[in-house]
């Protein structure tokens, strides 16, 4: 088990060395100069050389890459084009947000989806199932930007039971940043006023964005639970008399999770990787909005950034569902 | 319930409602913000809150950009050395950094010098415009500061620049007690403020929000404590938080948004006036049709800038034909070319195409002055040319690859933008007219020596009647013989909360938020 769970780690460093390897050279076949990019209108041509050398543009391709990997090896991801600061020092200032709205969005996915789905398949064809699949249908089809202005307008603006965009409100004092993630920086400064309103600002932006993993999951759930139902050790179940809870949370729910949790694992991730648009429209400070930033101004040693910290998170994640499988189903075992 | 409680209520109430006119809260797109350390920062909305943070020597006022006025020097006097041009500034007595220590001439050296070490994006301003050099500013007294720039440099143009940020003066000591090995402080001063400015800066959120206080030591008191500005890149977001009164102040705002908000009386609409030029610009390098004059001439006569202006622009900007902007001086507001087609179609028969001239017009994927949509523009001028028989066929492209076509002239006719990098007639002048300075002349291979000369010689004028007279003469001559065609110079307008007064946002970007005050 150990010498497994080395080897796929080993493995993660090899993906991320890909990943680097991948956008370095994508971020070469772009016909436009960085430099350029980076400096504006104004800019001489003495400035501009300038920064090539400082940036070290101006060395052949394979000398920049191989610089790339020396830093990386040091966890020294260089330095933005753009914010002439350490990518890492940018990362850590970008995620947090990514990670306090993904997790939420997740809960949202998880405690909306889930219990949908079960319910679906529980009464399939008949008007529970058909509600959470026109709900399914609506949700997962509705662009994100839609819904997303449209019950900003609808709460913030016409009713106002909602805040507005952003993590908290202008008027409150920011509780001192620590975990950057706003929520718990409030209970760590024990002030609950910034705590209430640091939640009320993510509700919306969480709801938008885990709506739609809802949508993918509840028909997951559902498809996966249908399967399961018509296996023969469930109708033994309902034969032997076992309520109905019993039937579906210990026999039904545990083999359909197979599926289910892969799916899971990819949505985490797609939601660790940042949401542009969720966070353009909520003004939310997350990996998204900084990763497209970055790509828009040829920044590539943030893109470098970004991709190889998702990367990261990816493998990881797999390798997280991969255990959980085998703690899900006794018949998998790893050596 | 008691009546004491009803009194306490109303005035917690109270209490609530002026701490809320006590906050200002400015929403924008600042996601080009990466600096706040003022002999750095370079971008529009860095410069804007830096301008906040620190004061400079000498300043402007409002939307006049020609006409000095003191700040931290209460004096200053200009003299002709037998090399140099000799600059005195004496310092008041008391102004203090947010730190409490008072400003003094060795931070005024401090500053100087340090611009010239940082060699951030806007140094050249000192470097080559005013070709400051190490070791030439010096404290006479602790109230005394004596500059020295060579005879060849603008001491007009020097002081314009020190009005900008490059010029903010910062604590030398807290800057030096904060250095990273030779950084002279610039990792601290990225994201903390140590100058002598109205505010003073709390935090930075990156990608979230900056928080301004009011400097507790400031000579200058502002009227609004406390200044939020919150990130808000959506422009339909942008309306939302202006009209449920999240925010106070929106800059970003599309013009249907802006014609909703003017109809509503609880909110304004206020025209930043800008210093940008939209212009056209052709490449008249050997072999190409623009090198000839009449074919110039013929694209003057064939772009309708009066509809550009009123139509596509809904007056958010007004028509200009010469390269000095309006607010500077020189400025020459002639505008003898009118729309002409057939007269164009005349001129370009009599350079040798009678069948008409197809060429390639370049323009940006993204918004022009104006907050109008660049390949729009481009489709209203190609409009208008193909009456005269000028073809163009539009190439949209991103704006950084614009640049770096144009950089290399390899563009045959390109629509784009302008700013002077300081608030001088020379800030245009030289760009536009003079080849060697290797900008607009360069890339468009306009390479007239009388031009450049002109540019040179009004540059280094002292004498403000003298000056004007120079660049009237040089932007009639570059309007009638030089590649561009300038369409309009934008305006920019911003949705303002009815209970905001003494917003005000001057050509150069600047906008002095403690002049701003705010109705509960």
């Amino acid at each position: 088990m150990v010498a497994y769970l080395l080897r796929r780690l080993f493995m993660v460093l090899f993906v991320g060395v890909g990943i680097t390897f991948v956008t370095f050279f994508i971020a070469q076949v772009i016909p436009i100069d960085p430099a350029v990019a980076a400096l504006g209108e104004n800019a001489r041509e003495e400035q501009i050389q300038e920064f090539r050398k400082r940036y070290g543009l101006d060395q052949p391709l394979l000398v920049q890459y191989s610089i790339y990997l020396q830093r990386l090896l040091q966890l020294d991801l260089g330095r933005s084009l753009r914010t002439g600061r350490p990518v890492a020092e940018d990362l850590k200032e970008f995620f947090p947000a990514t990670l306090e709205l993904a997790l939420s969005a997740f809960l949202v996915a998880v405690l909306l989806g889930l219990p949908a789905g079960v319910w679906a398949a529980l009464r399939q064809n008949r008007p529970p199932d058909l509600l959470v699949r026109l709900m399914a249908l609506l949700l997962g089809s509705t662009p994100v930007f839609f819904l997303a202005i449209l019950l900003l307008d609808l709460l913030h603006r016409r009713l106002g039971v909602l805040p507005g965009p952003g993590r908290l409100d202008p008027y409150l004092i920011p509780p001192p940043p620590v975990t950057g993630l706003v929520t718990v920086d409030a209970l760590l400064a024990r002030n609950f006023a910034a705590f209430q309103d640091a939640l009320a600002h993510l509700f919306l932006p969480a709801f938008v964005l885990g709506s739609a993993s809802a949508a993918l999951l509840a028909r997951m759930v559902r498809a996966a639970m249908l399967e399961v139902l018509s296996q023969d050790y469930v109708r033994t179940a309902w034969a032997k008399g076992l309520s109905e809870r019993q039937v579906v949370f210990r026999h039904a729910l545990k083999n359909a999770a197979l599926p289910v949790l892969t799916l899971l694992g990819g949505l985490m991730g797609g939601l660790l990787s940042g949401a542009v648009l969720t966070e353009t429209i909520f003004s939310w400070p997350g990996l998204g909005r900084y990763v497209t930033q970055s790509a828009t101004s040829l920044d590539f040693p943030a893109v470098m950034g970004v991709t190889l910290l998702v990367g990261v998170i990816y493998s990881l994640l797999n390798l997280a569902v991969d255990l959980l499988y085998a703690l899900l189903d006794p018949r998998i075992r790893y050596a | 319930m008691k009546r004491w409680v009803v009194w306490l209520l109303a005035f917690l109430g109270l209490a609530v409602a002026q701490d809320r006119a006590q906050v200002l809260v400015y929403g924008g797109d600042w996601t080009d913000l990466i600096t706040l350390d003022p002999q750095v920062v370079y971008e529009f909305s860095g410069v804007m809150i830096a301008d906040n943070l620190y004061e400079t020597l000498v300043r402007f006022e409002g939307n006049d950009l020609s006409t000095l006025r003191p700040g931290l020097a209460e004096s200053w006097k200009v003299e002709r050395g037998t090399t140099d041009w000799i600059l005195t500034f004496k310092l008041r007595k008391g102004s203090r950094f947010s730190t409490g220590r008072e400003v003094t001439a060795k931070d005024v050296v401090y500053s100087f010098e340090r611009a010239l070490a940082l060699k951030g994006p806007g140094s050249f301003l000192f470097t080559e415009i005013a070709q400051l050099k190490p070791g030439a500013t010096k404290a006479l007294d602790p109230y005394t500061v004596e500059v020295r720039i060579p005879k060849a440099a603008s001491p007009q143009s020097f002081l314009s620049i020190l009005t900008f940020t490059l010029g903010g003066i910062v604590d030398s000591e807290e800057a030096q007690k904060n250095a990273k090995g030779n950084d002279y402080g610039k990792d601290f001063l990225t994201n903390n403020s140590a100058g002598s400015g109205p505010y003073r800066l709390v935090r930075w959120d990156r990608g979230n929000q900056v928080i301004l206080e009011a400097n507790p030591y400031a000579r200058i008191k502002p009227k609004v404590q406390r200044v939020v500005l919150r990130y808000i890149q959506e422009p339909a977001v942008l309306r939302t938080a202006l009209e449920s009164g999240e925010i106070d102040i929106a800059e970003g705002l599309t013009p249907e948004a802006l014609r909703a908000i003017a109809a509503n009386p609880r909110f304004k609409v206020v025209r930043a006036e800008t210093l940008r030029l939209q212009y056209l610009a052709m490449n008249m390098k050997p072999g190409s049709p623009f090198a000839n004059p009449k074919v110039r001439e013929a694209v003057r006569w064939a772009v309708n800038q009066d509809e550009l202006v009123q139509g596509l622009l809904q007056g958010n900007g007004v028509k200009m034909q010469t390269f000095i902007p309006k607010g500077l001086l020189g400025y020459n507001p002639t505008t003898p070319y009118k729309y002409d087609p057939a007269r164009a179609r005349k001129l370009l028969a009599e350079a040798g195409y009678p069948q008409g001239l197809d060429f390639e017009l370049l323009a940006s994927t993204g918004i022009c002055g104006g907050g109008v949509p660049c390949p729009d523009v481009a489709a209203k001028v190609q409009a208008d040319m193909a009456k005269a028989g000028l073809r163009a066929r539009i190439r949209t492209i991103a704006n950084a690859e614009l640049l770096a076509t144009y950089r290399a002239q390899n563009h045959q006719m390109v629509l784009a933008g302008w700013s002077p990098d300081f608030p001088d007639p020379d800030g245009n002048a030289t760009p536009w007219s003079d080849f060697n300075a290797r900008s607009l002349a360069w890339r468009n291979s306009y390479n007239d020596e009388v031009a450049a000369k002109l540019a040179r010689q009004a540059a280094l004028e002292a004498e403000p009647e003298k000056r004007k007279a120079l660049y009237r003469i040089l932007t009639e001559k570059v309007l009638r013989e030089g590649p561009y065609v300038v369409l309009y110079q934008p305006a920019q307008p911003i949705g303002l909360s009815a209970k905001v007064e003494g917003f005000l946002k001057n050509p150069m970007m600047s906008v002095p938020l403690w002049q701003v005050s705010k109705q509960p």
